[in-house]
């Protein structure tokens, strides 16, 4: 499998402090990879790093087939796109003069422009002023923004932090088609819902140290306690255990229709990061 | 190099110079004051003060128009995060400078020329003199880049602008101040830009042009070195 993202080793101290810590991963070709963490976990450093935003103290990054040290060529910078808490457009311009702004610089046919307004549902408002549009508009554009290129990688730092759940929701269904077809997305959220929806894996991030990665589904699997969750008619509540001697007991709980909702334990992400970590992700 | 993206750069900062009031009354500054000095009978082609005036006028333009423009438009893109972007983009550092400064130039180049229509522009109709005022509009260019590079915020490259604008801009005034012609402060004044143009007229030596080019130097190095660190959060 092709690595799009390689990091190995991975480090970034600022004056005393170590925002990163030996971090170690991959991201595959066409995936959608999650870093989760609580604010100040290095998140955004990370991202910072493989943007070329800021370099590494110590370690290898190396993106897109290139190493850190040509991240600021033009040939690295039209490859990605990037939604972060950098991002920001010209607020005395219009939406689309901003977008067009970005078409020219990247090289890219102008009709994108009503391309991208259409899928970030953004069609109506292609000559209002950026100032005038609300936090969750300017959002939309700012994705628009870093997807007008159709790059090969972007890096989305709380994409949907500011926006309803139905714009997140369309946001979402955005991104899964960009990844349909072809490109590998890094994304960086609180919400878990998010992370569980898109992501193909996770990894967790905490105090610049990666303590988990892997899918969503193999983590809700491996600190799942496999226990059944049984509740009955007369309102009690019973945990199973998935052994073989307990078959008999969950039998005879459904042959005696005593059964009101059965259920395997299944912890979410957010419950998962607070096992792993002893923290909340949403503080 | 990309012409693309230069002129990319070009038309979104005319749009924004278009909008933005406080860009668009800096050139009148400098008319004003062709106006005010013409009105006192400044002017003409004869006048003995003309030299002395007509590079007022220069140095009130490249310092209020070229360095205050330019400051208030980095300073601006840097606190609103907007020159994050471009950086961000495939546009290189000469793409964004060049852009930006073509708008910036374009309007010190309409500034000027009404400006000098008004007070009279013959003494400048020479080579070195024509040389002199590309130099200084280049320092005065790379300085506002840098200041606004360098500011944390658009007020704090308002309140860095202004010495700016009077050490370099209105440096000849200097001499209404009625120092002695040994006061230390004339020496140093002396070897300014604008006081080495106005020294290209008293003599024939190219000392002021290379002067003035050490000064565009030494304007470009802050400028980069501003640049390079805006560029990363390191």
């Amino acid at each position: 499998m092709d690595n799009t993202i390689e990091v190995k080793g991975m480090r970034k101290v600022f004056g005393r402090k170590t925002a990163i810590e030996q971090v170690t991963f991959n991201v595959e070709k066409g995936e959608i990879f999650g870093l989760l963490g609580p604010s100040g976990s290095g998140k955004t450093t990370t991202i910072k790093i493989l943007t070329g935003e800021s370099t590494q103290t110590d370690g290898d990054v190396n993106v897109l087939g290139m190493d850190s040290t040509r991240f600021g060529s033009s040939d690295f910078k039209s490859k990605i796109g990037i939604l972060s808490d950098n991002s920001a457009l010209y607020e005395r311009l219009t939406v689309h003069d901003n977008l067009k702004l970005f078409c020219k610089l990247y090289n890219a046919p102008l009709k994108e422009v009503d391309v991208i307004l259409k899928e970030v549902n953004m069609e109506d408002e292609r000559t209002t002023t950026i100032s005038k549009l609300s936090k969750g508009m300017k959002q939309r554009v700012l994705l628009a923004k870093a997807l007008i290129h159709k790059p090969k990688l972007v890096f989305l730092d709380e994409p949907t932090s500011a926006l309803d759940p139905g714009n997140a929701a369309q946001i979402h269904r955005g991104l899964q088609k960009l990844n349909e077809a072809g490109t590998t997305i890094f994304i960086t959220t609180h919400n878990m819902e998010e992370a569980t929806e898109l992501c193909d894996r996770v990894a967790f991030l905490n105090n610049g140290r990666l303590q988990e990665l892997d899918s969503p589904g193999a983590l809700r699997y491996k600190y799942s306690t496999h226990a059944f969750h049984v509740e009955t008619f007369s309102g009690k509540r019973l945990v199973i255990d998935n052994e073989p001697e307990n078959a008999g007991q969950i039998k005879e709980l459904i042959e005696n229709g005593e059964i009101k909702a059965i259920n395997t334990d299944n912890p979410t992400l957010g419950q998962i990061f607070l096992k792993v970590t002893g923290k909340e992700l949403v503080s | 190099m990309n012409v693309q993206r230069i002129s990319a750069i070009f038309e979104k900062d005319m749009k924004d110079f278009m909008r933005n009031i406080t860009m668009l009354m800096m050139p009148s500054i400098s008319i004003i004051l062709a106006l005010v000095y013409n009105g006192m009978g400044i002017g003409g082609g004869e006048d003995e003060y003309l030299i002395f005036t007509i590079y007022v006028i220069v140095g009130v333009t490249f310092s209020a128009v070229t360095s205050v423009c330019m400051v208030t438009m980095m300073a601006e893109e840097k606190e609103k995060k907007t020159l994050r972007g471009l950086m961000l983009s495939p546009a290189s550092f000469v793409d964004i400078i060049t852009g930006k400064s073509l708008v910036t130039g374009l309007i010190t180049f309409i500034t000027l020329v009404i400006s000098l229509l008004i007070i009279g522009f013959e003494p400048l109709l020479n080579v070195r003199a024509m040389l002199g005022l590309i130099l200084m509009f280049l320092f005065f260019l790379m300085l506002g880049i840098g200041i606004g590079l360098f500011a944390k915020s658009v007020a704090a490259a308002s309140a860095y602008s202004m010495p700016v604008m009077f050490l370099f801009g209105f440096t000849p005034m200097i001499e209404l101040f009625g120092l002695g012609e040994d006061s230390i402060a004339i020496h140093i004044a002396g070897v300014f830009p604008i006081m080495q143009a106005v020294e290209l007229h008293d003599t024939n030596s190219w000392l002021p042009l290379g002067i003035i080019a050490i000064w565009v130097i030494a304007a470009a190095l802050f400028t980069y070195i501003c640049f390079k660190k805006t560029r990363t959060d390191d």
